[in-house]
Formats: structure tokens, C-alpha cells, sequence
């Protein structure tokens, strides 16, 4: 998966460094504001109020 | 590896034949070891036995003993040495080398003798006064050597005499075979390897897994620390938005009129500090308990009592991210104030009795922080400081808390306050409850702090 998308950049080396951080950058970002939020309430971690 | 030579040398190499010959040592090794053509160089060789060969030879080991008693009367001996060292060759030119190792591996390692030929070479005249010294030590010396040597004949490595043979074969074979084959891979370039479907699945497989374990450790990540710095935010601008109200409302305002409370859910209605936790602990509270409400700070649940009034005002915080605000609230002790700040007014609120101080709570009454606290009869009997209940104990915030809203007069209800957190820690599995009794408030006039604000 990794190796694909890899072989997949273009441009030398530096430029598909730059890219591949951005890559990552692009999922955690969307990890930490859409995926997480949406996920945590629906785990069993946080629910402090009695009902 | 290295001693293979001298296993096939003797026939009897690692047996106790070899205890015998300390006696006979003179005669039958001199005679076969060195042909006729070397006794020129016996009249050299004495010197080497004495002085330094025998003290030498106890140290190193066994072995060398050995050697050194045979060597000492024919002068002959130093023969044996030849393979290990160079010198003791270059003394004995005539002998054939491979004879002589083969002699030395039956009667002895020839490790001693090498050093011996080059002191008489050297000085010839000087040593041969202490010939007589020397030929006496060896004979005693003998016997640990018999025993000694036949071990090593047979085995090949100490480790196989120590651990038995069974381990240090397999052990050595298997090291010998993968070094071997190691280094045979090292020397060839590496053929690429064939990406096959299976080793693509399997490759692919692996690498979702370790993106799952990270994608965990983010979350953990996320909870613990991002939660915190999004809920700062919003409870920044939440008491920011509850300033501008105040502000509004007060200027101009009459300073008679009662607290009112504009209760929009999602909204900060009140202020609330605990000194305990040090000067920086102020939250807003918000109107409402849901997630949204409780990412912006601890939460009024709705229909409760507000701040000041009979019943019980219950408060719900988050204990592990979204800024946390009762994360140490298991660290509260009776007698703790909480302070809690509306437009008009302060309220002290101090954390009643736990449960193990009600009987002897006598000595601790006379702490002035406790002056109007004290266990409860009457309708509050179950209600302590603190307490830990399942989820589902929704009585811990009825007006009379553990009592069914609606059996107990107003009348006789006193102001209460609640908090509620998660419990224990990173888990939702029960509750922490903390209750409270109002023991003081305060009018809020410019320039004045309630100095409940100031314990620590």
C-alpha cells in the first residue's frame, strides 16, 4: 500500500517527500477533526453525567 | 575447529594412557621424536627447561606441564613446540614438521618448548648450572595432567566438555551452518524477490495493521491533549460572551434586583472556582449536559436548582480531555469549598462529610473551614461528601438526593450542590459524585473577592 502509493509520486526525490508529508498531514488533520469527533461519543470513555 | 589435527594424532589421545608416562617419559619420547640428525642442537636446548619453562608451565595449564617434564631430561622434547611457534622450528631445521606435531599431540600439547630453545640458543654457556634444579619439579607435577589432557582430544570445544556433547555440537553446527550461509548469501547479490499474490496480501495486511495502531495511538492523542486545546476555545469564548452579558446588564443596572438567570442551553449562565485546585481553576458553566454542552465546560443539568436555591444545583464535567475540569475531583476533601459566581452574587458551597468521617466527624468540626458543614439527618441521611454510583443512579441529583422530586417540602430542603464526573478514570463504567451544602454568600460589589477564593 505504502510501496504503491510511493511509486506513485512524482517528481525526484525531495519533491515526493514533500508530498508524502502532506499526504500525512492531510489524513491526521482529517483524523483529528472529522473521524475522532464523530467516533468518541460513541466510545466508552467520557460520559460523565448520570441519566 | 582449529584442533582437528590432533584428534587423529593419538590413538589414545584422551585416555588415561597417558598417566603412565610421567615415569617413562625419557626414554620413549626423545627416542622417537627426533631422528638421529638433531643432537647437535640437544646441547642447546637444556637451558630453555629450567628457569622460566617451569614456572610457566604450571600457570597456563596442565598441558603444559606435562610437556615440560618430557622435554627436560632428552632434550629432545622442544621438538614438539615447532607447530605452535616459529622459533622452536627454526632451532630443530633437520626434524619433519609433521612428525613432530604429531608427537606433540600425543604426549602433550607442545606449547612449552618453544620459548625454551631460544634462551639456550642466546646464552648456551651461562645456563647449565641450573639443569639439576629443574629436572626434579616435573615429576611431581604429572599426574593433573594425565587427567586434563584426554578431555580435549576428544571434544573439540570446552563448552562441549562442561554442557555435554548433545549441546555444544547442535550449538556450534547450527552457528557454523548460518554463519556460513550468510556469508554465502552476502557474497551474491540478493535476487529480487518475487512479488507473488500471497506476499502482496500478506504485505499489505501487515501494513494495515500497523496503520491501525497508529491510527489508536492518535486517538489517544486526540482525547487527551486536542480535546483540550478545542475546549479551551470554546469555553474562552463562552466567558467571554458571559462577561459582555454581565457587563451589559450591570451598567446602569439596579443593584437591587435578584439574580435572574437567562438559561439558553449552550450558553455560560455562572462562574465556578475551586481554590483547592489552585487560582487558575475557573470554568464558565453552560446551560445543558450533552456532548456539545460539556466541550465547552462543566454543564448545569437542566431542571435542576440553580446556584443559591433550595435543592440540589448539579453540575456535570468531563474528567479526561475537553479541558478536564474534574479531573482531580476524587482529590476533593470534605470541607473544600466551591465557589460559585453568578451576576449578583457569590456562593460558597463546601463539600459535605465522606462516608468514613461521619462517625468521628467531631474532630474535625472545629476546623474553621468547617463551621457549617456537618453530617446530615432527616431526608439527607444518604448523602454524603462523596460517592460512587453506577450510571443509572440517576438519584444522586434529585432534589433531595437518593429521594423520589416531589416527597420532601420545599421547605425543608436546604441548597445544595452536585457535581458528576466519570469514573474511575478513562472509563464511563461508574460515577463520581461529589455533594456540597451551601455555607456562605456574598453580595459581589466592585473590588470584592469572596475570601474563600484565597485557601489552598
Amino acid at each position: 500500500m505504502y510501496g504503491w502509493i510511493w511509486r506513485h509520486l512524482p517528481g525526484p526525490l525531495p519533491l515526493r517527500l514533500v508530498q508524502a508529508l502532506l499526504l500525512v498531514a492531510g489524513v491526521v488533520a482529517l483524523l483529528m477533526f472529522v473521524v475522532f469527533p464523530w467516533a468518541e461519543p460513541l466510545l466508552p470513555f467520557n460520559n460523565v453525567t448520570t441519566q | 575447529m582449529s584442533y582437528d589435527p590432533p584428534a587423529p594424532q593419538g590413538g589414545p589421545p584422551g585416555q588415561p594412557p597417558r598417566g603412565p608416562r610421567p615415569t617413562p617419559y625419557p626414554a620413549p619420547h626423545p627416542v622417537s621424536r627426533f631422528p638421529q640428525g638433531q643432537p647437535p642442537e640437544t646441547g642447546p636446548r637444556p637451558r630453555p627447561v629450567p628457569p622460566g619453562a617451569t614456572r610457566h608451565v604450571p600457570v597456563a595449564s596442565p598441558t603444559d606441564v606435562t610437556q615440560y617434564t618430557a622435554p627436560v631430561p632428552p632434550a629432545p622434547v622442544p621438538a614438539g613446540p615447532p607447530r605452535h611457534s616459529t622459533e622452536a622450528t627454526r632451532y630443530v631445521p633437520p626434524v619433519p614438521q609433521a612428525g613432530a606435531t604429531q608427537y606433540n599431540a600425543n604426549a602433550f600439547s607442545g606449547s612449552l618448548p618453544p620459548p625454551r630453545p631460544q634462551h639456550p640458543v642466546q646464552h648456551p654457556s651461562q645456563r647449565p648450572p641450573q639443569r639439576p634444579h629443574q629436572r626434579p619439579r616435573p615429576l611431581p607435577v604429572d599426574p593433573p595432567t594425565e587427567v586434563i589432557e584426554p578431555v580435549r582430544d576428544e571434544d573439540e570445544d570446552d563448552y562441549g566438555d562442561d554442557y555435554g556433547d548433545k549441546y555444544s555440537d547442535d550449538y556450534s553446527d547450527a552457528y557454523g551452518d548460518d554463519y556460513e550461509a550468510d556469508a554465502r548469501e552476502e557474497e551474491k547479490p540478493p535476487p529480487p524477490p518475487p512479488d507473488g499474490p500471497g506476499r502482496k496480501t500478506v504485505r499489505a495486511i501487515g501494513e494495515l495493521l500497523i496503520t491501525a495502531g497508529l491510527v489508536m495511538l492518535l486517538f489517544v492523542v486526540y482525547e487527551v491533549y486536542v480535546t483540550d486545546l478545542i475546549s479551551a476555545g470554546k469555553q474562552d469564548d463562552a466567558t467571554a460572551a458571559l462577561d459582555d452579558q454581565w457587563n451589559a446588564n450591570t451598567v446602569g443596572g439596579d443593584q437591587q434586583r435578584q439574580a435572574q438567570y437567562e438559561l439558553i442551553e449552550g450558553q455560560a449562565f455562572a462562574k465556578m472556582y475551586i481554590p483547592v485546585f489552585g487560582p487558575d481553576f475557573k470554568f464558565s458553566i453552560v446551560e445543558g449536559t450533552t456532548d456539545k454542552h460539556l466541550e465547552i465546560g462543566p454543564g448545569h443539568y437542566v431542571g435542576t436548582a440553580l446556584p443559591g436555591e433550595p435543592g440540589n444545583f448539579s453540575v456535570a464535567g468531563h474528567r479526561v480531555g475537553k479541558g478536564a475540569p474534574f479531573n482531580d475531583l476524587d482529590l476533593l476533601n470534605s470541607c473544600d469549598a466551591i465557589v460559585v459566581e453568578t451576576q449578583t452574587q457569590w456562593f460558597v458551597y463546601r463539600m459535605l462529610p465522606k462516608n468514613s468521617e461521619v462517625a468521628n466527624w467531631a474532630s474535625k468540626a472545629s476546623d474553621p473551614k468547617c463551621a457549617k458543614v456537618a453530617p446530615l439527618g432527616g431526608p439527607y441521611a444518604q448523602t454524603q461528601g462523596q460517592e460512587i454510583v453506577l450510571p443509572s443512579q440517576g438519584e444522586v441529583i434529585n432534589e433531595v438526593p437518593h429521594v423520589a422530586d416531589g416527597t420532601t417540602p420545599k421547605a425543608e430542603q436546604i441548597a445544595m450542590m452536585t457535581l458528576t464526573t466519570c469514573h474511575p478514570r478513562f472509563s464511563d463504567k461508574q460515577r463520581l459524585i461529589v455533594h456540597a451544602v451551601l455555607a456562605m454568600n456574598y453580595p459581589k460589589a466592585p473590588g470584592f473577592l469572596p475570601p474563600e477564593l484565597k485557601e489552598q
